[in-house]
């Protein structure tokens, strides 16, 4: 027999699992390929942190390790590295989440904003000492601005449309017990 | 409450972070064999993707389909004038056939009395782009056409008028091509009617700017880019496109392949051309007398 908390919690990772693959298709549909026009925000990464700063349990590490290598291999990037980055970023956030639960959404954000940023450098830099030609600044920071800017948006569609919000404290004493 | 959360912190953070700890290493090690062994590396990355999603193609194709309709549905309010625009640029396509027929037949008869052999003719493949595979700055296509139907790395791929790209990376059932408007992409291009030498460098930007023009003078937008064929890559004399001057006053180039519309492309098969190595029967720097077949050599079977 399947205790209900853990049917829940790995229903929500395969929602987590589904809706990254969804992310990452939707990417490379062939449409209007050859336009330079904005770039995409990072979606995968913005959907991750959102879930990590809520429900860190729906959103394991292994999972978001899976969807990143996934990621670069289907967009041509160096493979690994952004991974690497989003798993650092994501386990950075999930420190913080466990010692300041239930901060204001500006706070949040701005938390995001310079993890984001961090990675953004920390990309650069690990590029730059493995001599990997690189992405003009600009175009980068567009992105990571662009990135920051949707973020309320991830979070609002991933707190009010899938229902996914920090646990209670009855739903944590809960699961302490399981 | 508190103590049992305690306790149970203690015994799941190091687990934890020995997970964590794992798959950082992990992710390192992947990043360096990236780095280290690039080309395995790659041909690994292709093998996923020529799994993974060549099978979503029944998925891929369609939503791309139905989105491609409503922008259509949505230009239906200016069909009008569409109409009047294609009438307009129908005569003047009637004027430019008729041009053309008249140039062919001209050429045609030229080359019959100069005994001119132009290049071979070029087979090639048509493929159907499945996905757009590329990361935010780099601009690449998926083909449905792989190493099964005989494409190779290196192959030219045109829209039918212009030249798209080359393939870059090749699985068994899909291949890359990365296009002339990727920042990794340089392509040697003549332009006409100066025969000017120049490289067409991708910098991701929309127009691809001319790179390497020995005298800039001479160019003027408006001149017909031509693939030029020099190193062997790619074969000579495919449309590129026009020179246009850009908005930094550098030469840029308006591709001749419609990118908003990369629907099917064609591979152009082509065999590597044939070197020419040894100096010939007539003049030779030094040559052993016996070599020239003499004709009462006795000849077996």
């Amino acid at each position: 027999m399947v205790d209900p908390l853990t049917l829940r919690r790995w229903s929500f990772r395969a929602l987590f699992a589904a809706l990254a693959l969804l992310v990452i298709f939707v990417r490379i549909l062939p449409y209007h390929v050859g336009e330079d026009n904005w770039p995409a925000p990072d979606l995968l990464v913005l959907l991750t942190f959102a879930w990590v700063l809520r429900r860190p349990d729906y959103a394991p590490v292994w999972l978001i390790a899976l969807t990143g290598l996934f990621a670069d291999v289907v967009f041509v990037q160096p493979l690994g590295l952004w991974t690497l980055l989003t798993v650092l970023g994501a386990d950075f956030l999930r420190r913080r989440h466990q010692a300041t639960a239930g901060q204001p959404f500006p706070i949040e954000w701005l938390t995001v904003s310079l993890v984001l940023l961090a990675m953004h450098l920390g990309q650069t830099v690990i590029l730059g000492i493995l001599l990997v030609p690189q992405p003009p600044v600009g175009a980068t920071g567009l992105r990571l601005v662009i990135s920051v800017l949707a973020y309320p948006l991830v979070v609002a569609a991933t707190a009010f449309g899938l229902g996914i919000r920090p646990a209670s404290p009855a739903e944590r004493d809960g699961e302490m017990r399981a | 409450m508190a103590r049992n959360r305690q306790t149970s912190e203690e015994y799941t953070r190091p687990a934890r972070r020995i997970v964590v700890g794992c798959i950082l290493v992990g992710l390192v090690a992947i990043l360096l064999f990236w780095r280290i062994d690039s080309p395995r590396a790659e041909r690994f990355r292709a093998q996923i993707v020529d799994r993974v999603v060549p099978p979503m193609d029944w998925a891929l194709l369609p939503v791309t389909k139905v989105v491609g309709m409503v922008e259509d549905f949505q230009s239906y309010s200016r069909i009008y004038e569409q109409n009047q625009e294609l009438r307009r640029e129908l005569q003047q396509m009637k004027a430019w056939k008729e041009a053309a027929l008249q140039l062919e037949q001209e050429n045609a008869k030229l080359l019959d009395l100069n005994k001119v052999r132009l290049d071979p003719k070029l087979t090639f493949i048509t493929g159907v782009v499945l996905a757009d595979a590329g990361g935010p700055f780099r601009k690449s296509v998926l083909l449905n056409i792989g190493g099964r139907d005989g494409i190779r790395d290196g192959w030219a791929t045109t829209d039918g008028l212009g030249l798209v790209g080359r393939i870059s990376g090749v699985g068994d059932t899909s291949s890359r091509v990365i296009l002339l408007t990727d920042s990794n992409s340089r392509v040697p291009v003549t332009i006409q009617p100066s025969g000017q030498r120049a490289i067409l460098a991708g910098d991701n930007a929309k127009l691809p700017p001319l790179d390497f023009l020995e005298t800039r003078e001479q160019v003027r937008p408006g001149d017909r880019v031509v693939s030029s064929g020099d190193g062997g890559m790619l074969p000579a004399g495919l449309l590129v496109g026009q020179v246009v001057l850009g908005a930094d006053r550098r030469m840029r180039v308006r591709l001749a392949a419609d990118y908003e519309r990369l629907e099917f492309l064609r591979v152009l098969r082509s065999a590597p051309q044939a070197a020419i190595d040894d100096p010939g029967g007539l003049v030779p720097p030094m040559r052993e007398p016996q070599t020239v077949a003499l004709p009462e050599t006795p000849a077996d079977g």
